[in-house]
């Protein structure tokens, strides 16, 4: 039977939040006609919790997706309105921008930007059903019975799957705040058998700016050299503003001791887990009772509003409670509620169901990004997007699929921790999931991955010439602190040893002066060949610097890598059976069966396999190749 | 995609390949790409190039003395016409266990790697160098695969070093956990001093793993034997005492000085631990030069030994050569046995110039007088209550080797802190030195540091 489509797409994308917006913008890049269905246009790019973009490890996978030719890391360098480089004295690969979005500004520009990308269609509508046939995709259901026809489709639901929002004792079913929950879409992923589980977010009361008490909070500017999320970004034109942090009190705490009843997190009335790296105040209060204050940030949410989010106050106590308890707060006194902070659950799909390349190994063609797969972040949400937008098309053009490994991109250990580990709570990035965090800098993530974007065509021209240039920049840039070098009978080296007190021998050379604590990227810059100096940029000097200070431990870990890790790349079979295979306890069966690795690397991390189940699984493998080739 | 892709295993694995014990050989197996400059450094001839499938005679140096300690017969299989398929070099050495173990630490100092239970099988397999195709052979050798590997698990699961190592384990944790909260979490209201006394507790970590891999030479000790060599001048009687400690006339007694002209081994049993004794040629300043190569082959011994044993003749006066030999034993454990008290000219008092703190034992060789004094005092030092007490020893060299990499990852990270570099790269260490610990007790992953960074601080907005 020929079934009718109201209309023909390659790939249709479902939900415009971060991840389903990088998905729909790559895919219709690389030439497929792309459908991005959402709920409300207006909500296109919507920052449903914090408005900001970034952080450490987040600002990471932001650098990355922009050098892959994503499309947040520059959205975000045109809305930021205050741009910060956190941890910069510390080492340079645990520095990462952070920006503060103007909220309705970054939705407006995504809208802008997906609206002017070439074979992007923006569909209004709520998706209902998947259309499946022979266990591969079709197309979509939509509620006002279109039927919409995709080779591929990128299902990017966030928090809407059968959401469920909590504000004390008062829930109902909502995919974020005052928008309707896809409930119809939730119930028939449950029927295809997706193993589906339950996660809960939170997030803090927006105040009005206007009864705030500003004067009362210690002002955090934002930096004077800002630095973008963006490779091809040359400036930031917003202007900056002040966010201020404030502290709760005591008194704070013993309301929300004496009303904890009141909290669904500790009724009962919230079963699922939400994330420990962001907990609500209750359970700040409840869980660290030692703890005399805690830290608030009050962020504006844009220029042209007077709304401020409350970060650090995520709650579901009831709404007349939050009132009570903001007022208890200095500064806060006669501050009113905007909108409630309330809590969330949703539902989302145990991501060791996925392939590496982000499609579900249940029917072909379709791929899930984003909260569906338990994480957290935008961040973390717009890269998968842009993966699964990646390999939706070049499934859709029958070329080879693309993942990036642990070792190359925090985007990489990402997608690898979620297929092979699934999720307890939200998963947020941390620098520690990597073991290669030096390798991992935010400012190498051009010449890391900026290639694979060129591959696909995802870098314009001039963006590639920027990378180019760049490259060629710090290839010369290095090679004169290598070969710049002072000897006695100069006199800055006599200058340079009383600075950092030590003998520097026969002859230092500007590379070697670097490694020294004492130097600093401004005493190193005074000592560069003066014939360069107006040519050489702070960045570009840093970026040359960290290269410099790291290659040394990269390439001692890396030794260390190969001597325990040199069957890692062995890939498993995807039809593997465990059970069959003889010296695996039943244990280990459940635990390899659970976690599915795709590479024999990824065994090792699985916790709680035994050394000797990696001998035998290893000993297996080869035994089995012997056979099929 | 290929179905399967192989990486070519990047480090070199060494091992004894015959069973352990003495015996009249001992063939030391290297496998990988290194095994032939591994070779190269260890007959200190960087241009050793072997003919494959020939058989060489090479002296073998010791990697800190650079002194010849064996001459082995080598043997150089090329890449893929070996075993594993890779390039493979055979050492077969004289079968004393002592002198294997040497050279084996000479080729992890060089960079080997000593190998897991059945990897030479495993990377023989890995690269298809085995005919998988028989099933029975295949059975065998997955259960010789699981039962070793079953074995090891069980031992380190249960086992006393798992348990050991856990305090050490937690400690690391303790020091991580604070410092990867200030890198991760700097928005966060985090106490400020996270490096307090970090330093100490690094020096106090690194001293207790590197404890734990010296009792790999007392846990040698007690498995291999002790190595004790009787040392002094020609004709002071070494060989009679070694004779008497044996009970058997195996060495040549003559009064000719310099008769013994080669070390002889045997192995005696005093309250249970098995001593390697070793009787060598007087050293003399000869200038024989057949005696010569036997004197070099006692300061050999002596820098070889764990203990010394030197003998004087207590019938005459102490002579320069005499203060000669017991300067050179004076770098290990020595005691003195003073010899002939039988006669009449024997004096004690030779003893009290010698100004030495090591215990003088009087032994008359012919009359095996003091011979039973003499063997409790060679077992006293290993005997000492701590010894028996903490019965604990790291008995694999692959254990040993671990922990030697994990203190010194500890003590990088130590040296880091000093120079004030940053906190990532004093982590980076700390997680090497987890990893190595992980290859022990079983992975610590992210997953498990961050849990308990969230126990222990109120992190997030």
């Amino acid at each position: 039977m020929r079934e009718s489509f109201d209309e023909d797409f390659d790939v249709i994308v479902i939900g415009a939040g971060h991840a389903g917006c990088e998905a729909a913008s790559v895919s219709a890049r690389m030439g497929c006609e792309t459908a991005l269905v959402t709920l409300s246009l207006e909500m296109i790019g919507q920052m449903s919790c914090n408005p900001a973009v970034g952080g450490i490890a987040k600002g990471h996978l932001v650098r990355e997706l922009d050098a892959l030719g994503g499309i947040m890391g520059r959205i975000i360098d045109r809305t930021g309105i205050q741009f910060r480089l956190l941890n910069r004295s510390r080492g340079p690969a645990v520095q990462a921008p952070r920006a503060q979005a103007d909220r309705a500004l970054y939705r407006s520009e995504m809208r802008h930007t997906l609206e002017f990308t070439p074979n992007l269609h923006l569909r209004q509508g709520l998706v209902i059903d998947l259309i499946i046939n022979d266990g591969r995709i079709r197309g979509v259901l939509l509620q006002d019975s279109r039927r919409l026809r995709a080779k591929a489709v990128v299902l990017a639901a966030g928090t809407f799957l059968n959401g469920l929002v909590h504000t004390g004792r008062s829930t109902y079913q909502s995919g974020r705040a005052g928008e309707p929950a896809s409930i119809e879409l939730a119930e028939n992923l449950k029927k295809l058998g997706f193993p589906v589980g339950r996660l809960k977010t939170g997030t803090p009361p927006r105040l009005d700016g206007r009864t705030i008490d500003w004067e009362t909070f210690e002002p955090q500017s934002a930096d004077e050299r800002p630095v973008p999320f963006s490779f091809s970004t040359e400036n930031i034109e917003q202007p900056q503003i002040t966010c201020f942090i404030g502290y709760t009190n005591e008194r704070v705490h013993q309301t929300i001791r004496d009303n904890i009843q009141e909290s669904p997190l500790y009724s009962g009335q919230i079963k699922s887990v939400g994330p420990r790296y962001c907990p609500s105040i209750e359970d700040k209060v409840v869980k660290f009772p030692s703890k005399s204050r805690h830290q608030l940030f009050l962020e504006p949410e844009g220029h042209n509003t007077s709304e401020v989010y409350l970060n650090g106050f995520s709650t579901s106590l009831p709404s007349d409670l939050q009132i009570e308890l903001i007022h208890k707060i200095p500064g806060l006194d006669e501050a009113k509620i905007i909108r409630p902070g309330y809590a969330i659950e949703y539902d989302f799909i145990d991501p060791r169901e996925l392939t590496p390349f982000l499609q579900t190994t249940r029917i072909q063609g379709l791929f899930f990004a984003g909260q569906i797969n338990g994480t957290t972040g935008y961040e973390e949400a717009a890269c998968q997007g842009f993966l699964a937008g990646l390999n939706a098309t070049l499934y859709i053009q029958k070329r080879h699929v693309f993942s990036l490994r642990r070792e190359e991109a925090y985007i990489g250990v990402l997608i690898n921790d979620l297929i092979t580990q699934g999720v307890d709570e939200p998963y947020r990035m941390f620098t520690s999931r990597a073991e290669n965090r030096l390798m991992l800098r935010h400012d190498t993530s051009d010449y890391r991955l900026s290639p694979y974007g060129r591959h696909f065509g995802l870098l314009n021209n001039q963006q590639w010439n920027q990378f180019s240039q760049r490259r060629d920049r710090l290839a010369r840039l290095r090679n004169i602190l290598i070969d710049s070098r002072f000897t006695p009978s100069d006199s800055k080296y006599h200058e340079i040893t009383d600075l950092v007190k030590r003998d520097l021998g026969d002859s230092i050379s500007l590379a070697s002066l670097s490694q020294f604590p004492d130097i600093n990227l401004k005493i190193l810059f005074e000592y560069l060949p003066s014939n360069i100096k107006q040519n050489v940029t702070f960045s570009d000097l840093e970026t040359v610097l960290a290269d410099l200070l790291y290659e040394g431990y990269i390439y001692s870990s890396h030794q260390i890598n190969e001597k325990i890790k040199h069957y890692d790349d062995l890939i498993i079979p995807t039809n593997i059976n465990y059970a069959q295979i003889d010296g695996l306890s039943n244990e280990m069966v459940e635990r390899l069966n659970r976690a599915r690795p795709f590479k024999f690397g990824n065994i090792r991390q699985i916790p709680g396999i035994t050394p000797g189940s990696l001998s035998t699984l290893l000993f297996y493998l080869r035994n089995r190749l012997s056979h099929h080739v | 995609m290929r179905p399967f892709s192989f990486t070519v295993s990047a480090d070199t694995i060494v091992a004894l390949s015959t069973p352990p014990g003495r015996g009249a050989i001992g063939v030391i197996r290297l496998s990988g790409k290194d095994a032939l400059e591994l070779t190269r450094s260890i007959t200190l001839d960087p241009e050793f190039n072997p003919e494959p499938n020939r058989v060489f005679l090479k002296a073998i140096h010791d990697q800190r003395s650079g002194e010849v300690i064996d001459r082995a017969l080598v043997t150089y299989f090329k890449s893929p016409h070996s075993y594993t398929g890779e390039d493979v070099v055979e050492l077969s050495c004289h079968g004393s266990p002592p002198l294997l173990l040497s050279v084996i630490d000479s080729l992890l100092f060089f960079g080997a790697r000593a190998a897991d239970p059945g990897e030479f099988t495993l990377r023989a397999l890995t690269s298809g160098h085995l005919n998988l195709t028989q099933a029975e052979a295949v059975r065998d050798l997955i259960d010789a695969q699981t039962h070793a590997a079953v074995r090891q698990a069980a031992q380190q699961l249960g086992g006393e070093l798992s348990a050991r190592l856990q305090p050490i384990k937690d400690s690391l944790l303790e020091i991580i956990v604070p410092l990867e909260s200030s890198i991760e979490f700097v928005e966060d209201d985090l106490p400020a001093d996270v490096s307090h006394d970090l330093s100490k507790k690094l020096s106090q970590l690194a001293a207790e793993i590197n404890e734990m891999a010296d009792t790999f030479r007392r846990g040698r000790l007690l498995k291999e034997g002790i190595r004790a060599t009787l040392v002094g001048r020609p004709n002071v009687g070494k060989s009679s005492i070694f004779n008497g400690l044996l009970s058997a006339d195996r060495a040549i007694v003559t009064e000719i000085p310099g008769t013994t002209r080669d070390t002889l081994s045997e192995i005696i049993n005093i309250e249970g631990i098995p001593i390697l004794i070793t009787d060598t040629a007087g050293v003399r300043t000869a200038a024989d030069k057949i005696e010569q190569l036997g004197i070099e082959r006692t300061r050999r011994a002596i820098s070889d030994a764990d203990f010394i044993i030197v003998v004087l003749d207590g019938s005459q006066p102490l002579t320069a050569e005499d203060r000669m030999i017991i300067d050179e034993a004076s770098d290990n454990f020595f005691i003195i046995a003073l010899n002939k008290s039988d006669l009449a000219s024997f004096h004690t008092d030779t003893a009290l110039n010698l100004m030495v703190n090591s215990p003088i034992i009087s032994v008359s060789a012919k009359t095996k007088d003091g011979l039973k004094d003499l063997c409790t005092a060679i077992i006293k030092p290993f005997s000492s209550a701590k010894m028996y007490e903490d019965s604990f020893v790291i008995t694999s060299a692959r254990h040993y080797d671990l922990l030697r990499l994990m203190g010194d990852a500890i003590d990088e990270s130590e040296k880091l802190l000093q120079q004030k570099m940053g906190e990532e790269l004093i982590a980076t260490k700390l997680y090497q030195a987890l990893q190595f610990l992980g290859e022990i007790t079983g992975e610590t992953t992210p997953e498990d540091v961050l849990s308990q960074i969230f126990s222990t601080f109120c992190i997030g907005k």
